[in-house]
């Protein structure tokens, strides 16, 4: 009797502590998500040209879930300590319904990653930036995010500048390629934002222009947004899977 | 004889410009001589005669390639291409830069941008007045860029990474084993065949038989 006393003992501690850390790591997924739901980067503007709001959604079902995740690993911990099988059963339900939340937050932060590939942001910059005869609003919000961009990281176009020369684009109907190779954001400025050489940058004379392409300074903040929460859903979804099944265990050899 | 540019720049050739090496060091003893550069299309190029002169019709740049074969433009003294050329100089010419003059009639040896990807052939005249005295031989043939639609990118999804698969198969596995979990719990447990005294609830008493008056109530009953 006194040994299965100890271990009745050691399931409900263990079980405990399992849901003290969800509980932890219920706070903490909510925070993250908060941060990225209301943190903005700089190219959030081309993020809502792609219409791809996938990473928003995944982040708001992440706040929920982790609160959600913190309620329930209060109710364990009385459930487990109090041995009552309506509780603990109520607790298993829940848990797998936020379970399945999380999976498809989880799920959709992953495939989001996947889906900006540089060519959505070469069609999308070489189709908007600097579009004429639009009056859309998204259109210009486009040619400032680039515009910002390719100053401030000091790159050019997608993939480099000669994506400008490899397509036509929005930008080529409005301005020559003799006299524009690439646009004048691709050119080395001085403080009052002129082109230091505007014949070495035309010519492509190294040091006069900017070699780089901005894929990476756009895809980097999105990506790590995007690993945060699949990654972090995904390590929490591992330990919930063996909570609950040490909770569907105990549950199983309560007296009724 | 001419040839593109060696250096290394971005616009070697755009899709209406080039660049080429400047002529230094190749007419040398031309010193009253005024260099153009004549630019025709490949298959013109055999055809040009020499003493045609820049800045007539026959050569205007406004009527290439439809009338005007081969046209001749940036002029130059030898003064701009001293020889020998120094090192660490750019020294190059850019065909089709002058964007402001490509429909001015007015401007025959205009050096507007070319209008089509060519292919292109060019040669330097040195003229002295009206009278070529040198030349060099025709280029290679200079082919400029074609630019593709953006239409034709492909945007499709590029499949999915090995992260993405890995966190869609566990994840389902792990759901699938706690749902047939659960069900197999309330299957066999839910009519409380599982409940067995190696879990007791912390609130249920066991009873136990006090004997203690019973044999003292027979023992004074037998006095």
């Amino acid at each position: 009797m006194a040994k299965s006393d100890d271990c009745v003992h050691i399931l409900q501690g263990l079980l405990v502590f399992g849901n003290v850390v969800i509980g932890m790591c219920g706070i903490a997924l909510t925070a993250e998500c908060i941060y990225i739901v209301s943190n903005p980067h700089d190219a959030s503007p081309l993020l809502k040209a792609t219409e791809n709001s996938d990473i928003h959604a995944a982040a708001w079902i992440g706040i929920f879930v982790g609160l959600a995740l913190f309620a329930l690993s209060i109710l364990g911990i009385i459930a487990v300590i109090k041995a009552s099988r309506t509780l603990l059963l109520v607790y298993i339900i829940l848990m797998l319904i936020t379970f399945a939340f999380e999976m498809a937050s989880s799920i959709t932060a992953a495939t989001h990653q996947d889906s900006l590939t540089p060519n959505v942001f070469l069609k999308q910059m070489l189709e908007r930036y600097q579009k004429s005869e639009s009056n859309n609003n998204s259109d210009n919000e486009v040619t400032k995010t680039w515009d910002e961009l390719m100053r401030q990281n000091h790159c050019c176009g997608v993939n480099g500048p000669s994506d400008w020369q490899e397509y036509t684009s929005a930008f080529r109907r409005t301005h020559s390629d003799a006299d524009y190779p690439w646009p004048r954001a691709c050119c080395v400025l001085d403080a009052k934002g002129l082109p230091v050489n505007l014949d070495g940058c035309k010519l492509g004379v190294s040091g006069y222009y900017n070699s780089n392409g901005c894929y990476d300074a756009i895809s980097g903040p999105v990506n790590t947004h995007a690993w945060g929460v699949a990654w972090f859903g995904f390590a929490i979804l591992c330990w919930t899977f063996c909570v609950l099944l040490g909770t569907m265990f105990y549950w199983s050899g309560i007296e009724y | 004889r001419p040839a593109l540019t060696q250096e290394q720049l971005l616009g070697v050739t755009t899709a209406s410009t080039f660049v080429l090496d400047q002529p230094r060091c190749t007419f040398k003893d031309f010193g009253n001589a005024v260099i153009w550069l004549v630019v025709a299309l490949e298959k013109d190029a055999s055809n040009f005669n020499n003493s045609a002169g820049p800045g007539t019709p026959e050569t205007a740049f406004q009527s290439f390639p439809g009338t005007v074969r081969a046209y001749m433009t940036l002029n130059a003294t030898l003064d701009s291409y001293p020889c020998p050329k120094p090192a660490g100089d750019i020294t190059v010419l850019r065909v089709g830069s002058e964007t402001s003059c490509a429909e001015d009639e007015s401007r025959p040896t205009c050096n507007g941008p070319l209008p089509g990807p060519g292919p292109y052939r060019v040669k330097f005249l040195a003229l002295e007045g009206s009278v070529p005295v040198a030349e060099t031989e025709w280029s290679m043939p200079i082919t400029l860029r074609t630019a593709k639609s953006p239409s034709s990118i492909p945007t499709a999804g590029s499949g999915h990474s090995a992260g993405m698969i890995a966190i869609t198969t566990i994840l389902s596995i792990l759901l699938a084993i706690l749902l047939a979990a659960l069900v197999a719990m309330l299957v066999f447990c839910g009519s409380d065949s599982c409940g067995s005294s190696t879990f007791s609830k912390p609130e249920s008493v066991t009873v136990r038989r006090y004997n203690t008056h019973h044999v003292y109530d027979q023992r004074a009953d037998r006095l």
